[in-house]
C-alpha cells in the first residue's frame, strides 16, 4: 500500500469506529431527505425518512460497513425515540379541546379503524402466506412509529419491521388518502383528518395539515390517541387473536 | 429549553419505573406520555419551554427512527420472498382503515346530532 493509501486507511479506521460516523451519516441523509420533501412541495414518496433510509443503507452498503457497527454510533439519536414519545403529550393536551364535544363518535370511530387495519393487514398477510415474523409485525404499524416500536419490542416482534410498514402505511396513506375519502363522498374536514390520522398516522397528519388546518387538528389528535389506545390494547388483542 | 427537556426526561424516568415494576406490557415512554398529559390536563396549561422542546421533536420526529429503520437491510431476503403479500397487506389494510373509520364518524356523528 502506498503512503497515501495507508493514511486514509488509518483515517478510515479512525472515523467508523467512532459515533461520529454513524451520527453525520444519519443527520445528512435526513437533510438531503428534508430538502428533497420540500422541493418537491411536500409530495408523500417524497417522504424524508424513506429517502434517508435509503441513502444511509446504500452508504454501509458501499463503504462496506456492518448494519451492528452503524447502530452502535447511531444508537444515542435512537435513544431520543423514548424522550419524543413522551414529548407527544403536547400536542395531544392541544387537540383534546376538540375533543370534549365529540368524544363519543371519536372514540368509536377510531376502536373501529384500529381493529380494521389490524385484521385487515394481519388477514391479508395471513391468506398469502407471508411468514410469521412479518405477520406479527403488522399488528401495530397504523401506530405512529415511535410508539408502534415500543409496543413491537414488547409483543416480541421486530421494531425494524414495524417502522418500515409503519412509514410505508403513512406514505400510502398520504397517497391514496384524500382519493379514497373523495369517493365515499366525505365533506366534513374533522371527518376526513381524523380518519387520515387514524391510518396513517404522522405522515398522513402532515398530508392532511397541508390540505386544511382543521383536517390537520383532527389528524393529529387521532394520531395520539390511536398511539395511546394502540399500546394498551395492542398486547391485549394479539394475545387473545 | 433546558427546563423543558428535563421535564420531559423526569416523566420518561417515571414512565420507565412503572413499567419496569408493575405495567411490563406497556412501554415506559407511552406511560411517560400518559402521566404528562394526565399532569398537563390537571394544570391547565403548558409552559413555554415544554413547548419548544415539543415542537422541536415533532418537527422532525421521523429522524429518530432511521437508525433502526436502516436495519430493513437485514429483512431484505425475507421480505422480497414476501413482497406482494406485504405490499397487498399493507394497501388493503391502509385503504380499508380509512374508509371505516370516516363512515363510522360520519354515521355516528349524523346519529348524535339526531339525538340532541
Amino acid at each position: 500500500m502506498t503512503p497515501d493509501g495507508l493514511k486514509i486507511a488509518e483515517i478510515w479506521v479512525y472515523l467508523s469506529g467512532s459515533p461520529l460516523f454513524a451520527l453525520i451519516l444519519t443527520l445528512t441523509a435526513y437533510q438531503i431527505g428534508h430538502v428533497c420533501y420540500q422541493r418537491t412541495d411536500k409530495y408523500p414518496l417524497a417522504n424524508p425518512v424513506a429517502i434517508a433510509v435509503l441513502l444511509v443503507a446504500i452508504c454501509l452498503y458501499v463503504v462496506d460497513m456492518p448494519y451492528q457497527t452503524y447502530f452502535e454510533g447511531a444508537q444515542f439519536v435512537h435513544f431520543l425515540l423514548g424522550t419524543a414519545t413522551v414529548s407527544l403529550a403536547v400536542p395531544i393536551y392541544r387537540g383534546i379541546s376538540s375533543l370534549r364535544s365529540r368524544l363519543i363518535p371519536l372514540l368509536v370511530a377510531l376502536l373501529c379503524g384500529g381493529v380494521v387495519s389490524i385484521v385487515s393487514a394481519v388477514g391479508v398477510a395471513t391468506l398469502l402466506g407471508a411468514d410469521a415474523a412479518i405477520i406479527g409485525a403488522f399488528y401495530p404499524k397504523s401506530v405512529t412509529a415511535p410508539i408502534a416500536m415500543g409496543i413491537a419490542e414488547r409483543l416480541g416482534v421486530s421494531p425494524t419491521l414495524t417502522a418500515v410498514f409503519a412509514i410505508v402505511t403513512g406514505i400510502l396513506g398520504a397517497m391514496l388518502g384524500s382519493t379514497i375519502l373523495n369517493l365515499l363522498g366525505m365533506k366534513q374536514w374533522w371527518q376526513r383528518g381524523f380518519a387520515m390520522g387514524t391510518a396513517a398516522h404522522g405522515i398522513g397528519t402532515s398530508r392532511a395539515f397541508a390540505v386544511h388546518p382543521e383536517a390537520g387538528t383532527y389528524a393529529s389528535l387521532a394520531m395520539g390517541l390511536h398511539g395511546i389506545l394502540g399500546a394498551l390494547l395492542i398486547p391485549l388483542l394479539k394475545n387473545y387473536l | 429549553m433546558i427546563s423543558g427537556l428535563v421535564q420531559i426526561l423526569l416523566w420518561q424516568g417515571l414512565g420507565e419505573l412503572v413499567s419496569h415494576f408493575l405495567l411490563p406490557i406497556i412501554p415506559g415512554p407511552v406511560l411517560g406520555l400518559i402521566f404528562l398529559l394526565i399532569f398537563l390536563l390537571v394544570r391547565g396549561h403548558v409552559n413555554a419551554s415544554l413547548s419548544l422542546v415539543s415542537d422541536a421533536f415533532s418537527q422532525h420526529l421521523g429522524v429518530l427512527f432511521i437508525p433502526a429503520a436502516v436495519g430493513v437491510v437485514l429483512f431484505l431476503p425475507q421480505l422480497r420472498a414476501h413482497a406482494w403479500s406485504v405490499i397487498a397487506a399493507l394497501l388493503v389494510s391502509v385503504v380499508s382503515t380509512i374508509a371505516v373509520t370516516s363512515l363510522v364518524l360520519r354515521f355516528t356523528a349524523k346519529k348524535g346530532a339526531h339525538d340532541s
